[in-house]
């Protein structure tokens, strides 16, 4: 019913999730995995590419919760961009822009990235 | 009674012998004339051997009949009707004296031995017969009992022509009719359909039993009819008795001779007819095993026994892939399904010896067992270069078959079977055995669902009380307060939910309205969902404040939560002597103000609890002030109504504020029924909904004023 698909890209040092359609409490799962598989490989400066993200629920939310601990303490970040005003308002709603670096596009996220390792 | 009767018939048989002794004793010393002492000597003895008969009618039960059994006796009973012949043979007996063609004994002796051996061999005679129609009768058909009955009458038909002559007379009538009886006799003889079905070792005693019945048969006859005395004997002692015992020895070797014969026919398919009928025998049992699901170690015993019966196996077992709830999914034939099996239903092996065998090769080979999904043999497990690996000096089986259990969900498992000689499954052995798993699969996989099923029906039934005490965490009864229409309605999309609201009086004029929603769905947010109610019932009488009891709420939720997990909360305060509303709220939806004429969301900043420290979230909450007018409604709720999507679309915040219409003096419980309504209006029929909670108050103005 609701499909959810993660694509991962690397851009040098920072890593790149390109995540389309239903983040629910079924798709959850999905993205753990992902973000498991990033922390195990040591990697901790991540995008997380929203813009074909349609709908996000408050498990979705919590994936980004769970891990945020474990990567800013190795130095790095999750930063999230390209949000439609949909998805951006369940995320202002829960006050995650307080917690996030919610960027506009990918690019910006990126240059702070990069700005942030030189 | 029956001892009785036995005991009376031959009472009378031994009445009737004397009175034909008696005629014989008058007969040596008085010149007879043929006639009608004669006849009734005869007849004495024909009554008397018809009460023999009977006797042994009442002896002889032939409800069940062990066809090798019977022929062992037979066998008993002919050689003694053989030596007792011998014995006879060397009584000191004068002989007879012939004249005329009739027969005369010299002296007592040989009346008396005449006497003997004509009720001997008459009585082993009914005997013979009695057992030769048992035999017979074992796969009775339609014709059956009518040529059996032929023969007797034919048989006596040439006893009762043979009284019109002479004892050493010769009569064509009577060569005819024996003749004629000893068609009927091999006609008889033809129908032994019983030797298809024994067993080999049967076969063989039956072999051996016919073939010395056939040689003592025809002896016995001979001896009978060729020794001076004895056939002299039997022909002065009953002409027609003599026709019968001949006839019934001539009976006996004919039908011996045919099972000699049908029996060496039948001997080299034996092993296979045997297996064949083990198989049926097994397959049957088996199928039945379909139906004996609850013990799951009896059921993987018995197949595995039973394989080694069929298959004459030297060991087997099984070995079961984890089942689809334990491992989290069907295997993928590219599984390398290491570990988690289950190995059971050992027979004559060891563990110690199947891990070695695993070690040694058999773990690569039931991969491709799994992936190709037919059955493997090793002919020569010693020879074979997969089984080169492992320890050197444990025992090895000759020849082994891995057959893999295939249900239509995916593979369960694989059935093993080892012999100590090597090429030793042969084509109908792996046939077989696969039938074996096809059982065997069915038979698991029933186990397992009703298992399954038994555990559903426990967790149905707790989700059930469960969903009860949640219910009764929410408020039973809505608090009657002057001044104040309110309702409220809370519905979970599962058993439980997450979803929470409640009031508190905190004091004569002031009321505390609380609308929850924990992160994600089911028993988890329901747990939480009863840890925030504990916590503002025990909070929000000490804060005066909903901002402060926010904070205190997160720092105590912080303790608690785990990461991944948070809660947003709206909280107001209303004084109903003013009207005043005091909100925060802390990442939850945004309050609806309805007034006369506009509506509008009242939206305080604050960021969800259990997502950030005390600092954090204590600078994020802000609490905002609404003075409302008499007749004003405020609705509070959970994301469940304004994110209830219809594929891509959600019902949304417009359209809440539409369905809640403006403040005209609607009841709140209106309010809340057409907000329900619009929501399902908006969702196709069917269409599930999330954890879906609505609060709806109406401030009516300050009480006294009313």
């Amino acid at each position: 019913m609701s499909e959810f698909t993660i694509a991962q890209r690397e851009r040098e040092s920072v890593q790149v999730l390109d995540l389309r359609g239903y983040l629910d409490a079924h798709t959850a799962p999905k993205l753990e995995e992902v973000f498991q598989a990033l922390l195990k490989s040591q990697r901790y400066n991540i995008i997380i590419n929203c813009k074909d993200l349609s709908y996000i629920s408050s498990a979705g939310l919590g994936v980004f919760m769970a891990y945020i601990e474990d990567v800013r303490k190795n130095k790095g970040d999750i930063k999230l961009s390209n949000m439609s005003s949909k998805v951006y308002n369940v995320f202002d709603l829960l006050g995650f822009p307080l917690l996030y670096e919610i960027t506009k596009d990918e690019q910006e996220a990126y240059n702070k990235f990069t700005g942030m390792l030189k | 009674m029956m001892k009785f009767r036995r005991f009376l018939f031959l009472g009378g048989a031994f009445f009737l012998l004397l009175v034909k002794f008696a005629v014989d004793v008058i007969r040596m010393n008085v010149e007879l004339e043929m006639g009608g002492l004669m006849f009734l000597r005869e007849l004495a003895a024909a009554g008397a051997f018809l009460l023999i008969f009977l006797a042994l009618q009442a002896t002889i039960s032939s409800r069940t009949v062990n066809p090798v059994r019977r022929l062992g006796f037979l066998l008993v009973f002919v050689i003694t009707l053989l030596l007792a012949s011998i014995l006879l043979n060397f009584l000191p007996a004068g002989g007879f004296d012939a004249k005329e063609l009739v027969l005369l004994p010299l002296d007592y002796a040989t009346l008396f031995l005449a006497s003997l051996l004509g009720l001997i061999a008459g009585t082993f005679s009914l005997i013979i017969l009695r057992f030769l129609k048992d035999l017979i009768f074992v796969s009775r058909k339609k014709g059956t009992l009518r040529n059996f009955r032929i023969f007797i009458a034919l048989m006596f038909a040439a006893a009762i022509s043979s009284l019109f002559f002479r004892p050493l007379e010769s009569s064509s009538i009577t060569y005819v009719l024996y003749a004629l009886a000893i068609v009927m006799a091999f006609v008889n003889a033809f129908r032994m359909p019983w030797i298809v079905y024994l067993t080999k070792r049967e076969k063989i005693l039956t072999l051996v039993f016919s073939f010395f019945l056939f040689v003592l048969f025809v002896g016995v006859n001979t001896f009978l009819s060729q020794n001076d005395i004895l056939s002299r004997g039997l022909a002065y002692y009953s002409r027609p008795i003599q026709e019968c015992i001949s006839l019934s020895l001539w009976f006996g070797g004919i039908f011996s001779g045919m099972a000699f014969v049908s029996t060496l026919f039948h001997l080299p398919t034996a092993e296979a007819f045997d297996r064949k009928r083990s198989e049926v025998a097994s397959i049957h049992t088996l199928s039945k095993l379909v139906t004996q699901v609850f013990d799951f170690k009896e059921l993987t015993e018995t197949v595995t026994s039973m394989t080694m019966q069929v298959v004459e196996a030297r060991s087997c077992w099984l070995e079961l892939l984890p089942s689809e709830d334990e491992s989290g999914g069907v295997h993928e034939p590219d599984d390398n399904l290491s570990g988690q099996t289950q190995i059971v239903g050992l027979k004559n092996i060891t563990r110690a010896e199947i891990e070695d065998l695993l070690g040694s090769g058999l773990r690569y080979l039931r991969t491709t067992v799994f992936r190709e999904g037919k059955p493997v043999v090793i002919d020569a497990v010693a020879k074979d270069p997969r089984f080169a690996g492992g320890p050197k000096g444990v025992h090895r089986p000759g020849s082994l078959v891995i057959v893999p259990l295939v249900s239509h969900v995916g593979p369960l498992g694989f059935l093993y079977a080892t012999k100590e000689t090597e090429y030793g499954f042969v084509k109908d052995d792996v046939e077989l055995i696969s039938t074996f798993a096809d059982q065997a699969t069915i038979a698991i996989e029933n186990s397992r669902l009703i298992n399954k099923s038994i555990e559903r029906e426990r967790l149905v039934r707790e989700m059930t009380l469960a969903q009860e005490m949640q219910r009764k965490l929410l408020p039973q009864r809505l608090p009657s307060i002057p001044g104040l229409d309110m309702d409220a309605i809370s519905t979970p999309a599962f058993e439980v939910g997450g979803d929470y609201y409640d009031f508190v009086r905190l004091s004569d004029h002031l009321i505390g309205i609380i609308v929850g929603d924990v992160s994600g769905k089911g028993v988890p947010a329901a747990f939480y969902m009863s840890e925030v109610k504990g916590i503002f019932q025990s909070l929000s009488g000490l804060y005066s404040s909903p901002r402060d009891f926010m904070v205190r709420a997160n720092t105590v939720l912080m303790e608690s939560i785990d990461k991944h997990s948070f809660v947003s909360l709206i909280y107001g305060i209303l004084d109903t002597r003013t009207g005043r509303f005091q909100i925060a709220r802390a990442g939850h939806c945004p309050m609806l103000h309805i007034c006369e004429s506009t509506s509008s969301y009242l939206r305080p900043d604050g960021m969800g609890l259990g997502l950030a420290g005390h600092a954090l979230f204590q600078g994020s909450i802000e609490e905002q002030t609404l003075e409302l007018s008499p007749g004003d409604v405020c609705v509070l709720y959970t994301d469940g109504v304004t994110e209830a999507h219809q594929g891509e679309e959600e019902f949304g915040y417009e359209r809440l504020r539409v369905a809640a219409g403006l403040a005209n003096g609607t009841p709140a419980a209106q309010v809340k029924e057409n907000i329900l309504q619009a929501v399902d209006d908006f969702l196709e029929k069917g269409t599930p909904h999330d954890d879906m909670t609505l609060v709806v108050v109406r401030w009516l103005g300050t009480p006294g004023q009313l």
